[in-house]
């Protein structure tokens, strides 16, 4: 009934009214993604941070920028890139989830007159039918199948909890959970080959043969942007005379200073002044503007930026200009190079007391090496000849000519090809997007643990169906 | 032909405050012509919404006995002006009520009167989920029945108005701003801000509140003095009338203090009003005495003394005031110059210590209403309490501001009628009316489109974006707002050219000798990322100087030369900060302001896509498209 008709009705069923996009998150230290299979970006990206005053929690990019008092940023993340906190970090997923894909929850039954009879004026019948939809939502999740994605060392009991929590407290009919590794490659359409991923708080290399991670090879790293924005903060701190970080928040307007000179601007007073924990997370902003626009890879000649003459060509070149958002600015030189060298170099990192010289296996050359020392030789050159670049922190001026560089001189005589996508949103929600792909696949379809199967074996079943 | 003809479609656009709804695209493109404010009222019976607040006449037993019926004939009147116990489903931009929205749509498409074959555009808040966005296409295709649907967002629609396919949209709602960086007719989903809490209209009436509520005012009242031409936003530096600095015109008035420490009494008005009186709520203040606080100023509240029968009284009282005032004017007319009176009035608002405006007030009125007067008691009582332009020649006075009452252009509906229309006194303020902003609300959204535009991935788009925003929406309304906010951005996050650049290391450590490398040769460097956010201006004046620079003899304001030359600038933005030029082509629009412009924009946006395009490029979603694919497939479907 192809026909332009406006009069009638469309019969029950007629229309595919059951086919249902499945929902991808992909949650990670600095943003949780999510969004509808078979779309190419997440449409929701929210801060896996969350702030915290008294006990009251506050999630989502509206929340966590004000300057309450005595709030506290936090993030439920460890250190190792697992999940600690997990009552947050459900929290904050179902916020990513809710907030703007599906709509908040259903209030309560009892007030929300969804239970007062059925008749609604004129529209009754089309309302009913509306209810239903409605107080299906009980639980945000009781109608979209979940995909998880989760990093390539992620813990048995970790995933387990991935999965009760989509069972138990989000409802979802299906759920799988699959490696980032895994989906940053099929984001590339590649079945196998070598994930960097250069994320917030770790780096990551991680083998792939055949839509299968070599757990064996997996490497991590705390060499990752959390650890450049500290090199840039030892880099402000040491240098003469001491560069002053100041966030945008305590800042009421500023006036324009000749380079190098103190920062005349007028501050901002608050009578309850917000913990040091939301200073150094709304540093993080200028933070990220100084590798926006400034910071760079040295990527020259001779590989390492300490080697021979690097450094002399470095001061020749231009320098960047930088402003602090109370005014104070200069121009960067030699020095932009230094801040992400220790990603490449431990001995080229920035160092103080309590900022010892990162370990030597740590840089991203020796993950690789490493990663690739752990799989067989005779697909080694397979591997190497589709390394998948993922991650924000790949975004650095210049980081994949420099990463070109390192992996050929470690691997002279093979094919060497580095695949980073071009587009900004691609490089930093590859997972994502692997996932969004994977979803949406026809064949996928039987591989979801349904709500039946997990009813039955509980959520040891995750082990056995998802690898 | 085309499936469907100009006068054919609807387009609605609800929002938290007011719903705008227009059948039919005319000729030259019009503000809204149906307005209808966002609320229901719940019905007698539970779950059903009625448009206009339903009064139970007599509702205990036959009280007055005026007709003596029978006890069980319950009469109801329509109270067209009365919102009390209003249900709004729209709360910050969110649907929170979906039965109230589903009826309130319903009731506006009824107002509509449609004819069969009408597309429907939606204008869609930034807030909406896309699990929303089916809920409503599965209710508008069930309800309306309608041939073609389309959503559309609201950002996208405003830039759409604009005729600009990359700007930052700032959108001052009720209870809510959004921001949203749209490049290349593409709104960004990540980093949009939606519905940021605080900062909305509301905010700016609460803020006034603050600081008028030792005085007496209620929200309502300062409601509507934020929307009265009084109330302004000065531009930050502007000293506040009545304060020192404003005699002395110097340095900058730190309002806040000045609100709070109460040293305004300079001027002699400002002596009798507030000087000597301390500020705050307390014994000894202005509030303290009721009796004193009628002859004062008017500003209390009437209904109060209404409701206890004290209304002869209070009517005696008053007349006794404007008596006394128009003594006063008389005696003070002989001892005062007449140059320094007629200054007096000819001084703009902002340098005004003092400013009256018309409250309209619906409180009073619903209490006249409670009080079972019968028809003729309540036009007597209304007609005595009324101070509005239309009693003439009594409580007008020559410097009232003519567009008072409806400065918002937010023309009540049902407010048509002279005798049910709201009772109008005449209030006075000092300058806390050019405190509506002092809660930080101009910081918040400077600080949100500073996030938003930041989070732009495409790094050579946020100049651009820096340099087309919109500030729309019927918050921005009030006076001085987008001035006040620009200034605000440009105070805190204009980048300056550095010093250190201009003229000196950048240039010669272009032209350094090459070295034997090859290394060093000097190349054309992209920024990080390509970043096209180089000013023009800048860049002509530093390779004037240098002219040999000039790479490839090109103009230095041709626009793909910044894409080579950009090293030089900051790779941070922004470096200016510019509005959007309204369209000038819409004269209609022209008249009331761009404020909806998004509703322009769905106008423009339903002819391109119902008319011009016609389906080709799946702008809308067409009945069998619905039957075939559900209320997923909209997405599909919208812009």
């Amino acid at each position: 009934m192809n026909v332009l008709n406006s009069s009638t009705a469309p019969n029950a069923g007629e229309y595919a009214g059951d086919e249902v996009s499945a929902i991808v998150l992909d949650p990670g230290y600095s943003t949780t993604r999510a969004g509808f299979a078979g779309e190419d970006v997440p449409k929701s990206v929210c801060p896996s941070f969350y702030g915290q005053v008294d006990s009251q929690y506050l999630f989502g990019e509206n929340a966590i920028h004000q300057p309450l008092g005595n709030i506290q940023i936090k993030n439920p993340w460890g250190s190792d890139g697992i999940v600690e906190d997990w009552d947050t970090a459900t929290k904050i997923w179902e916020f990513a989830i809710t907030s703007r894909l599906t709509g908040a929850k259903a209030t309560d039954p009892t007030k929300n007159g969804l239970n007062d009879g059925t008749a609604n004026g004129d529209g009754g019948e089309t309302m009913d039918v509306d209810m239903e939809g409605l107080e299906n939502n009980e639980k945000p999740l009781e109608d979209s199948p979940l995909l998880m994605t989760e990093p390539g060392w992620n813990s048995t009991k970790a995933r387990e909890k991935y999965i009760e929590v989509a069972m138990e407290d989000w409802g979802t009919p299906a759920f799988y959970v699959q490696k980032t590794g895994v989906l940053a490659a099929f984001a590339s359409g590649k079945a196998s080959g070598i994930i960097i991923d250069v994320g917030a708080s770790m780096t990551t290399v991680t083998p792939v043969v055949d839509g299968m991670v070599l757990r064996k090879g997996v490497q991590r790293s705390p060499l990752a942007g959390n650890f450049v924005s500290n090199q840039i903060r030892l880099l402000f701190k040491q240098s003469q005379p001491e560069i002053p970080l100041m966030p945008h928040y305590l800042v009421t307007s500023k006036t324009q200073v000749d380079a190098g000179s103190p920062a005349q601007a007028t501050y901002r007073k608050f009578d309850i002044p917000p913990t040091d924990g939301f200073r150094r997370f709304e540093e993080e902003r200028v933070l990220t503007e100084f590798k926006e626009s400034v910071v760079e890879v040295w990527s020259g000649q001779g590989g390492r930026f300490n080697n021979g003459t690097n450094e002399e060509i470095a001061k020749s070149q231009p320098g960047r200009p930088f402003e602090m958002p109370d005014g104070w600015n200069q121009v960067f030189g030699a020095e932009r190079y230094r801040a992400a060298e220790g990603l490449f170099d431990a001995s080229a990192a920035i160092t103080d007391a309590d900022n010892p010289r990162p370990k030597d296996e740590h840089t991203i050359p020796k993950l690789v090496q490493a990663a690739v020392q752990a799989v067989d030789a005779d697909i080694r050159p397979m591997l190497l000849g589709s390394i998948v670049v993922t991650g924000g922190s790949t975004l650095l001026y210049k980081f994949n000519e420099r990463l070109n560089n390192e992996i050929n001189l470690l691997y002279p005589s093979t094919r060497n090809k580095l695949i980073a996508p071009g587009p900004v949103v691609e490089r930093k929600y590859a997972a994502w997007i692997g996932g969004s792909i994977l979803a949406s696949l026809g064949s996928f379809h039987q591989m979801w643990v349904s709500k039946k199967e997990y009813d039955e074996h509980g959520p040891s079943i995750v082990e056995k169906r998802c690898r | 032909m085309p499936p469907f003809k100009d006068e054919q479609i609807i387009i609605i656009a609800p929002g938290s405050e007011a719903t705008v709804a227009q059948l039919g695209l005319p000729e030259s493109f019009t503000p809204a012509r149906l307005r209808f404010r966002s609320r229901m009222f719940p019905a007698e019976k539970d779950g059903e919404f009625e448009p206009y607040k339903i009064r139970r006449k007599h509702s205990e037993a036959p009280k007055a006995g005026t007709d003596g019926g029978d006890d069980d004939d319950i009469i109801y009147e329509e109270d067209r002006v009365s919102e009390e116990g209003a249900v709004w489903p729209i709360q910050e931009g969110k649907i929170v009520d979906w039965p109230c929205f589903f009826a309130l749509v319903s009731h506006v498409y009824n107002l509509l009167n449609a004819p069969f074959h009408t597309p429907i555009l939606l204008i869609a808040q930034p807030a909406w989920t896309p699990k929303e966005h089916e809920k409503l296409t599965h209710f508008f295709f069930e309800k309306f029945k309608m041939p073609a649907f389309s959503v559309m967002d609201s950002a996208l629609a405003t830039s759409w108005a604009y005729g600009v396919h990359t700007a930052t949209v700032v959108d001052i709602g009720k209870d809510k701003v959004d921001v949203t960086a749209v490049s290349e007719f593409i709104p960004h989903t990540q980093g949009r801000v939606i519905a940021l809490p605080g900062c909305g209209g509301e905010a700016m009436t609460q803020g006034l509140l603050s600081k008028l509520k030792s005085k007496g005012f209620t929200r309502a009242m300062c409601e509507q003095l934020k929307k009265s031409a009084i109330c302004e936003i000065l531009p930050i530096g502007t000293p506040l009338p009545g304060t020192p600095d404003a005699n002395n015109q110097t340095g900058i008035t730190n309002t806040a203090s000045a609100a709070s420490t109460g040293a305004l009494g300079s001027g002699p008005a400002g002596a009798h009003t507030i000087g000597s009186i301390p500020r705050g709520p307390g014994a000894d203040t202005e509030v303290g005495e009721e009796a004193n606080a009628v002859d004062d100023e008017g500003v209390l509240d009437v209904a109060s003394i209404v409701a206890s029968g004290k209304m002869s009284e209070y009517l005696a009282n008053k007349e006794k005031e404007k008596q006394d005032k128009v003594l006063a004017k008389k005696k003070g007319a002989s001892t005062e110059t007449p140059a320094a009176q007629n200054r007096a009035f000819r001084l703009p608002n902002s340098k005004r210590e003092k400013a009256t405006f018309m409250y309209e007030d619906h409180h009073l009125l619903d209490t006249l209403k409670g009080m079972n007067l019968g028809v003729k008691g309540l036009a007597d009582a209304q007609a005595s309490l009324d101070e509005g332009p239309h009693k003439k020649g009594q409580a007008v006075e020559e410097d009232e501001p003519r567009s008072a009452g409806d400065a918002n252009g937010a023309a009540e509906p049902g407010s048509a009628t002279s005798r049910s229309g709201p009772i109008r006194r005449e209030l006075e303020v000092g300058v806390e009316r050019f405190m509506a902003a002092s809660g930080g609300v101009l910081e918040t959204v400077a600080d949100a489109i500073h996030r938003t535009i930041s989070s732009v991935e495409e790094v050579n788009k946020r100049s651009e974006l820096w340099d087309s925003l919109i500030v729309c929406g019927n918050g921005s309304r009030v006076r001085g707002f987008k001035e006040s906010l620009l200034a605000t951005i440009q105070s805190k996050y204009i980048i300056s050219p550095s010093s250190a650049t201009i003229f000196t290391s950048e240039i010669p450590s272009n032209i350094s000798t090459p070295a034997g490398t090859g290394a060093n040769t000097p190349q054309p460097q992209l920024g990080p990322h390509g970043s096209s956010g180089v000013n023009p201006l800048l860049l002509a004046a530093t390779t004037a100087q240098n002219p040999h620079l000039m790479v490839h003899g090109g103009n230095p304001l041709m626009p793909n030369m910044s894409s080579h030359n950009t090293h030089s600038s900051h790779g941070q933005t922004p470096t200016s900060v510019k509005f959007v030029k309204p369209p000038e082509y819409f004269p209609e629009w022209k008249d009331v302001g761009y404020d909806e412009a998004a509703f322009l924009g769905a106008q423009v946006a339903a002819k391109v896509i119902f008319v011009v395009d016609q389906g080709q490029s799946k702008g809308y979603m067409t009945r069998p498209d619905y039957n075939e694919q559900g209320p997923p497939g909209i997405h599909d479907y919208s812009l």
